[in-house]
């Protein structure tokens, strides 16, 4: 028999470890934004070092899945000096790889800003920087936010995958209770539809956002 | 000395050296002692051990440490991960104490520094009530769930060899094998004493254990890190000695497993 | 090295087998189910519609590992008892399609109708029209993603570890609890996967080039 009772009991619980579900992935995507958008920048520099490291760190970070890399981190860092807490250690490493994706989608994105404008801020003075800050990043946020809060929904999809290095969010959660209450059926589906349930406000919250901005 | 050995102790050299810099002291227990609290990791999923009810962690470990932790003086923290991360987790100082209960073998006490005894690890099978064995002797070709990559999987196997043949297969967390024991994807599940004692005796209509057990008699302890954990085991074993000699660990053992058993007081040859 | 290279060698080959076996499996399993749920929602009832649309959400919107779980612990309640590896490929299975089934749509929609209604003006049947006119021209635009997602899928086969299927992922994680070694194993299973997936990306994009090089222009 399919027990509601089980989901309802456990329904808070699950809710409660959401949060961390919710910090991972969130907190991921500002980092993988931070340094997805460094990245794009060396991926477009002039300089040939900088467009070849851009081009390893992408490879690497999309090249190798997701749970080896948090395992990575866990066993690694520490080893070279860096003791993180775990919390700390999977949303630089949630973050690390978004980076790689997001840099993509930010260069896809400049792609589709005419170069007329960047010459045209060199043109008057504009440094560089100043260039890259406030004419084509913004433009490129803009351009590529339907392609961000697609990763944000797959960062909080991957964020399951931190149960491996002790972080008790939803999965882990779920794991816990499936087994103290011999209930995995009732209590994965609820785990699922809480993922659904976040992934679908922040689709609709990137669609009216889109609709702001395109104003 | 191979690549692999020289690499690690590059790389643990490395980090030695970050340690030293920031000032941490090899020795563990003063650090405990000076931050106040001890860190110490399990996997949650190891009833009547470690377990969670109602997302708050319980269990016969979780009282037992709360006694300790007590006897330490410091606060207790506790940090549920797979079991397939605590060991590595514990060497790369992710936490303090290994708070699981670990399967003393030779090859372990090579490695990390374990507590005095604090129950009974001898490996039995458990069975769907009802089932197929009525000795242990009759797992022979049949198909036998266990945690991997602990000392019961390797008891197993070498009991599998002896009989002539176990179709052994290999699961994340004792609970999955129970649950696939249910579905029947498995005859039997091969675990220590008082993990089977306890599952049988919280679900009776559904599980049942092959007596007797049918690994050699073996106990599980609590781990620190070899060398800078040692002080801190000998804490921990003063502590443990004390809950024993005043009836603490009595009434633990029958909370948690139903009735009392005598442990070592010296550490066991392993 | 030498010594844990001759114990775990073979055991370690085997993982990769398991790996090969399910992402081939689940990628071309994928892909027909994929192809068989829009053929549904393109040509069969109206009313297919909303339950297609909602197994597609459904499976997009939740993590692979939540729906492993579900199909592998929950299965048995409702009568599904599958071993691990097979419910480890129909897992991959039933993710992929959702994805291939949405890549195959955007290709379908891409096809020019002019083609479609020339074949049924001088009376090609469904059948012919779909497998000689729209799945030709589909793959064309379809391609590159089809073929990315078949690599993202590569990617997910270690989460099938996680349920016990002996895949690469789980012999590497049974080696370093038997070998306390933690630090190296994880970094070679990363370098490995880093060129496994490097070298199919590059053939990927060779198949890739052969299907699309008579298209002068493809903006």
């Amino acid at each position: 028999m399919f027990s509601f009772q089980t989901i309802i009991d456990n329904f808070p619980v699950l809710l409660g470890a959401a949060r961390y579900t919710l910090l991972i992935s969130v907190l991921g995507c500002i980092e993988g934004l931070i340094l997805g958008a460094l990245i794009c920048a060396a991926a477009l520099s002039p300089k040939l070092w900088l467009r070849r490291c851009a081009a390893l760190y992408v490879s690497f970070f999309r090249g190798v899945p997701l749970l080896i890399q948090l395992l990575a981190a866990y066993y690694l860092l520490p080893v070279i000096g860096i003791n993180v807490p775990a919390l700390v250690a999977a949303v630089l490493t949630v973050g690390l790889c978004a980076a790689a994706y997001l840099a993509e989608v930010l260069r896809g994105s400049l792609n589709a800003i005419p170069k007329g404008q960047a010459e045209a801020a060199a043109a008057i003075g504009m440094a560089p920087r100043d260039v890259w800050v406030r004419i084509l990043l913004p433009q490129a946020l803009k351009i590529g936010l339907p392609a961000i809060v697609n990763e944000l929904i797959l960062l909080v999809k991957a964020s399951s995958l931190v149960t491996v290095v002790g972080i008790v969010e939803i999965t882990r959660m779920s794991q816990s209770i499936a087994a103290a209450t011999y209930r995995p059926l009732e209590i994965y589906l609820a785990a699922a539809f809480i993922y659904l349930a976040i992934n679908l406000v922040i689709a609709q919250a990137g669609r009216i956002l889109e609709r702001r901005l395109t104003v | 000395m191979t690549f692999s050995t020289t690499l690690k102790s590059a790389l643990f050299g490395l980090g030695a050296l970050a340690m030293t810099a920031s000032g941490a002291m090899a020795d563990d227990l003063a650090d405990i002692k000076s931050a106040g609290k001890i860190v110490a990791a399990t996997e949650m999923h190891y009833a009547p051990f470690d377990m969670l009810e109602n997302g708050e962690y319980v269990g016969f470990d979780r009282d037992l440490f709360d006694e300790i932790a007590k006897e330490l003086g410091v606060t207790p923290v506790y940090q549920d991960l797979p079991w397939t991360s605590i060991l590595p987790g514990l060497e790369v100082k992710k936490f303090d104490f290994v708070l699981a209960p670990v399967t003393m073998t030779a090859e372990r006490a090579d490695r990390y520094s374990f507590t005095l005894p604090i129950a009974d690890a001898t490996v039995a099978f458990v069975q769907r009530k009802g089932g197929k064995l009525s000795t242990p002797e009759d797992a022979k070709g049949m198909t036998v769930g266990v945690q991997k990559g602990t000392a019961q999987e390797k008891q197993l196997e070498a009991y599998g060899e002896k009989i002539g043949g176990i179709n052994v297969k290999g699961y994340g967390t004792t609970d999955e094998a129970y649950a696939d024991l249910m579905t029947g994807r498995l005859d039997a599940v091969a675990g220590s004493a008082p993990l089977l004692n306890f599952l049988a005796k919280t679900r009776p209509d559904d599980f049942a254990v092959v007596n007797p057990p049918f690994g050699t008699p073996t106990y599980f302890g609590f781990v620190a890190r070899k060398g800078e954990g040692d002080t801190l085991v000998a804490a921990v074993n003063d502590a443990l000695k004390k809950i024993e000699a005043d009836g603490r660990m009595t009434a633990m053992q029958e909370k948690w497993f139903g009735a009392a058993t005598e442990l070592p007081m010296t550490m066991p040859q392993i | 090295m030498m010594e844990t290279l001759h114990r775990y060698g073979p055991d370690l080959l085997t993982g990769f087998g398991f790996t090969l076996l399910s992402w081939a499996l689940g990628t071309v399993l994928g892909l027909a189910l994929g192809f068989v749920i829009e053929i549904a929602r393109r040509f069969g009832p109206r009313a297919l519609g909303y339950p297609i649309r909602a197994y597609v959400e459904f499976i997009r919107g939740t993590p692979f590992l939540v729906q492993l779980f579900v199909l592998y612990y929950g299965g048995p309640l409702i009568g599904l008892r599958l071993d691990a590896l097979p419910a480890g490929i129909l897992g991959l299975t039933i993710y992929g399609s959702a994805y291939f089934t949405e890549i195959l749509r955007a290709g379908f929609d891409a096809v020019p109708l002019g083609q479609i209604e020339a074949a049924r003006a001088i009376g090609f049947r469904n059948t012919t029209i779909v497998m000689r006119i729209m799945v030709p021209v589909m793959m064309v635009s379809a391609l590159p993603a089809l073929v990315n997602f078949a690599i993202i899928l590569t990617k997910e086969t270690v989460i099938l570890s996680m349920i016990t299927v002996p895949e690469i992922m789980f012999q590497t994680q049974t080696m370093m609890s038997e070998t306390f070694a933690f630090v190296t194993p994880i970094l070679i299973l990363a370098l490995f996967f880093w060129g496994f997936i490097e070298t199919i990306s590059r053939f990927g994009r060779r198949l890739e080039r052969r299907f699309t090089h008579y298209l002068i222009d493809r903006t």
